[in-house]
């Protein structure tokens, strides 16, 4: 019984070339993060604060959230509540509609997408701009994101340029030293920046999410490399922020901490172009920050998983994940992919999403990368743990758990076992790839050597002792 | 019951144990013996901005318009600075989209990441965005080490957010690496980015 993303996985993996540039591509980010990690001698002492702030909040957030919402009150803002993703589109839809607004432009928050946001204000008639670039690719072309921060490194150069054409970006448009490749990235960044600075201007509200929520100041902080959420809010007067209410830390000098690790984690850069700090309206706009819960109370009272909600959507956990970058975004059935998503895919809905903790090799990487020391694999592994009751564990890896277990309960028996596994070698391998040996299937049999260590290890020891 | 008192009670209720705020003042951030040697480095590399250090006599206006000769449409509050165009005054917000460059004040840069802390000190904080190119004066002596020197400056100081309520960290030109992972200066803000350090 293969699981959906084993089966996603499978066809994907039939594109050697296109898997090899995932894989590389986010490897490639996982190694800036490295060298971010190793320049800084606190790196620790940052993860280990990160995630004690992250605990102590979360488990003060009632206080917290009561604090927050006092001091941006203070400073001019609106304060809403949402307890699921339809109010929250319910409150969003109203704001906008008191406002006569035709047009938003957004910039990229997964919380919009978590709660479907979109489709939903098009259908009351408003038009939706996203303004982060890999977001307005994605849009333009019908596509979902396939990774939380980059979310269209999966589409290539020349699906873009042909999208953009056939959009009619490019008309009218004047390019110096027009390149020899219609599809150059740099002019292809040229022609959308043309494209979404009309956008700006013809829209009458900004969209944004929040990176985080300062509960002292009651301000939002959204951090961005392009300044499209600056550019969105710059321009037209109302503000919309929708904020996850686990988006919320202290104060300043937690701030200090989150911000240092965020880009560092997240691309490999020392920091985003942009930190900017939301405390009010522009002058003569008006702002409004939609707190939203939709299911985070619930996983805050879940004693095994409440740690996810210290995430502050890195990604850094995607780019380290074996599985995710040699199955890629779309072969998960959650919107979120890779470790976290697994997590939080599960937490959402258990049946519906059950079939992504199979993505997983339980290597432990994402454990350590993750800025805050989310606990992703001890996660996953109690989520598999918790299959079986919930009848979705594959039969057959049961039965060949079962009898591995005895084997390893009997010391006896296992060495002899091992010693006789070099054995296997003159075993055909069309006779152990059979279906009924799943292991064998999409893996290659090993070669075992004619002596176990523990034969070698024993062959060795005298030899030490004559030293 | 209301949305906002229900999902209180249901956050208080949910709490499975209670962990203390770290002592964040025993967290030391990296120093450099010389901050202002390694933000001028991290400025003009990994940020991607150009740096003028401007000797004194030195005329700023002079010093702008070497730094963009073909430029037209200049804009700033800042006095002394001849401009077109003033975001404290200026009628229309999306005029600021056509300013070729944009002239601010910032007030902490932080050697670490190249980043400049730019409060709100104009009616229209577009200029900061939506110029083609940005120029920001910096002090040399408002530099520090580290983002949480930066913070706790900001939190101590009252003048912040005081008239405007808004604030902001600029390290570099906008810039995007969405397509292909090419790194690619001027997605949708400034193009292009060059700090001016004042003793
Ligand atoms: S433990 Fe699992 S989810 Fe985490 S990086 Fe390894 S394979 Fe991926
Ligand atoms: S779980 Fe950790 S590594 Fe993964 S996205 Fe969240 S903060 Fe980043």
């Amino acid at each position: 019984m293969s699981t959906l993303h084993a089966k996603a996985a499978e066809e994907y993996l039939r594109h050697t070339d296109i898997v090899e540039r995932h894989d590389k591509t986010f490897f490639g980010v996982r190694q800036k993060r490295d060298n971010m990690a190793q320049a800084l001698p606190e790196w620790e002492d940052l993860r280990e604060a990160a995630s004690q702030i992250k605990k102590h909040t979360v488990s003060h957030l009632a206080d917290y959230l009561q604090q927050f919402e006092e001091n941006a009150t203070r400073n001019g803002i609106h304060v809403h509540w949402a307890a699921d993703a339809r109010e929250y589109n319910d409150i969003v839809y109203q704001i906008l509609s008191a406002h006569g607004v035709k047009k938003v432009v957004k910039s990229k928050s997964m919380l919009t997408e978590e709660c479907h946001l979109n489709e939903n204000l098009e259908q009351h008639g408003i038009e939706v701009i996203e303004t982060d670039l890999g977001e307005r690719i994605l849009q333009m072309m019908h596509l979902a994101p396939s990774h939380i921060v980059m979310p269209a490194l999966h589409v290539h150069r020349e699906a873009i340029g042909d999208c953009f054409r056939s959009q009619g970006l490019m008309e009218n448009l004047e390019y110096p030293n027009m390149p020899d490749d219609p599809n150059d990235p740099t002019y292809l960044t040229f022609v959308a920046r043309m494209h979404l600075r009309r956008q700006f201007t013809e829209a009458q509200a900004g969209m944004t999410g929040a990176n985080f929520g300062i509960a002292s100041t009651g301000e939002v902080v959204v951090c961005t490399n392009e300044g499209n959420a600056d550019m969105s809010t710059s321009i037209p007067k109302l503000h919309i922020v929708s904020m996850g209410i686990e988006k919320l830390i202290p104060d300043y000098a937690s701030m200090g901490v989150f911000q240092r690790l965020l880009a560092r984690c997240g691309t490999g850069q020392e920091t985003t172009v942009y930190t900017s700090h939301f405390r009010g309206p522009r002058p003569g706009g008006e702002m409004h920050i939609v707190l939203v819960d939709n299911g985070r109370s619930q996983i805050l009272s879940d004693p095994e998983h409440w740690q996810t909600l210290k995430c502050m959507r890195c990604g850094a956990c995607m780019n380290t994940c074996p599985v995710y970058r040699r199955s890629a975004g779309y072969s998960y059935t959650y919107f979120i992919p890779g470790p976290i998503g697994i997590n939080l895919g599960m937490l959402r809905g258990s049946r519906k999403y059950s079939d992504n903790v199979s993505a997983c090799t339980l290597c432990c990487s994402c454990d350590n990368v993750c800025p805050v020391k989310v606990d992703l694999s001890t996660q996953i592994y109690r989520w598999r743990q918790q299959l079986d009751s919930m009848h979705r564990a594959d039969a057959t890896k049961k039965i060949m758990s079962r009898a591995m277990s005895f084997i390893f309960r009997h010391p006896k028996l296992y060495t002899r076992l091992v010693g006789s596994l070099h054995l296997a070698r003159w075993v055909p391998s069309a006779m152990m790839k059979t279906p009924l040996n799943p292991w064998t299937y999409g893996h290659e049999m090993m070669k075992f050597p004619p002596k176990s260590f523990h034969q070698a290890w024993k062959d060795l020891k005298p030899k030490e002792d004559e030293q | 019951m209301n949305t906002k008192d229900k999902i209180l009670a249901r956050l208080r209720e949910g709490v499975q144990q209670t962990f203390d705020m770290p002592d964040l003042s025993q967290l030391h951030g990296i120093t450099y013996t010389d901050p202002v040697a390694q933000f001028i480095q991290k400025a003009t590399t990994t940020a991607g901005a150009h740096l003028i250090e401007l000797p004194g006599g030195v005329d700023l206006n002079q010093a702008v318009h070497q730094a963009y000769p073909q430029a037209q449409i200049f804009a700033s509050n800042l006095p002394g600075i001849e401009v077109q165009l003033n975001p404290d005054t200026v009628e229309d917000v999306c005029q600021l989209t056509a300013v070729d460059v944009g002239i601010v004040q910032g007030r902490i840069g932080v050697a670490e990441n190249a980043c400049i802390w730019v409060p709100q000190a104009m009616k229209e904080k577009a200029i900061c965005f939506a110029s083609e190119n940005l120029v920001i004066l910096l002090r040399r002596t408002d530099i520090v080490s580290n983002m949480h020197q930066a913070y706790a400056l900001i939190a101590e100081s009252g003048e912040y957010f005081r008239d405007y309520k808004f604030g902001t960290f600029i390290s570099g030109p906008s810039k995007t690496a969405d397509i292909e992972s090419a790194l690619v200066y001027g997605a949708q803000a400034a193009r292009s980015l060059t700090i001016i350090l004042t003793s």
